[in-house]
């Protein structure tokens, strides 16, 4: 014979709970993922020349170099979103100029990072022609993305 | 449900299907998961093949009591152990929150610690839940809050 309770009031209360974390979590993951795919998408298009391109600039005076770049990080998300680069040379040959950008969602900033190269032909001679550089994105609060890579490329000998 | 009445026969096939669905949740696509990764993802647990065996065994151990045991008290802390194992495994497998990636000269490193706070959440309340569950059904039953029980199949 098969009983027929009717469940107490304190287990619906638990299931109350569950049903509330799993929602908490579904609400969270899926709003990361939405934000990180807009994100992407938005930085994406910029990067490949969108409306605002992203505008590089390296000037050569004397034998000192200045690399510049302005990018402009829209935020399509719905989370602040923080930009940093920075970058690191053994030798003071190599001055990097950190740069950090806040942009809230909805909106965007403009990052402008330098780079000095004060004797471009020491540099080129150095036999070390990699600049650690480092790209932080950070989705605040939840997740963030550090990408290092080689800015020894944006060096270019005659200036462009 | 706690006090209900599962003939040995329904035991039997609930714990063969919890062997059968935790084998291959567990075991089978985690050790592909971990062949995937490994090189990729080195910093994850996933792509130690140890890693996956044991914690496979362990899961599909205790899933199979759990479902052998079910409605009775000793599938409380099989439950829980379960639920508490989830979050020793997803932390071990993302590594805290903290993955990186190398591939030709450029590092990529993902960090997402908070998040792996609300992953595990569930996991967490899950093992809070299975005794306090156990306590509620046990007073209702003592207290006879339940209504009387109704012969619906014989």
């Amino acid at each position: 014979m098969q009983v027929k309770r009717k469940t107490p009031m304190g287990i619906w209360a638990l299931r109350g709970v569950t049903v509330a974390i799993a929602l908490i979590v579904l609400l969270v993951v899926g709003s990361v993922v939405y934000s990180a795919y807009e994100d992407y998408s938005a930085v994406k298009a910029e990067l490949a020349g969108g409306s605002k391109q992203a505008v590089g600039a390296a000037v050569l005076r004397g034998s000192m170099e200045t690399v510049s770049i302005n990018i402009t990080v829209p935020n399509n998300g719905l989370y602040p979103l923080n930009v940093t680069l920075t970058c690191n040379y053994p030798t003071s040959n190599v001055v990097c100029q950190r740069t950090s950008v806040d942009v809230s969602p909805g909106g965007e900033g403009v990052l402008r990072f330098r780079m000095t190269v004060s004797d471009v032909s020491q540099f080129e001679n150095s036999g070390n022609q990699v600049i650690n550089g480092t790209v932080a994105i950070s989705m605040t609060p939840f997740v963030g993305l550090t990408v290092g890579t080689d800015f020894g490329g944006f060096v270019k000998p005659g200036g462009a | 449900m706690y006090g209900q009445t599962i003939t040995t026969r329904k035991r039997i096939t609930s714990a063969v299907w919890a062997l059968v669905v935790n084998t291959i949740f567990w075991i089978v696509i985690p050790y592909y998961v971990g062949v995937f990764l490994a090189g990729r993802v080195p910093e994850s647990a996933l792509t130690v093949p140890i890693f996956v065996y044991e914690f496979g065994i362990l899961f599909t151990i205790l899933e199979v009591g759990a479902a052998f045991f079910q409605g009775r008290a000793v599938s409380v802390p099989l439950i829980s152990a379960v639920a508490l194992l989830t979050v020793v495994y997803i932390w071990d497998a993302t590594n805290g929150g903290l993955l990186g990636v190398e591939t030709s000269g450029i590092t990529i490193a993902l960090s997402f610690r908070l998040m792996l706070y609300v992953l595990v959440l569930p996991s967490i309340w899950a093992a809070i839940r299975a005794p306090l569950s156990y306590m509620v059904w046990r007073r209702a039953m003592k207290t006879g809050i339940s209504s009387p029980p109704t012969a619906s199949t014989v």
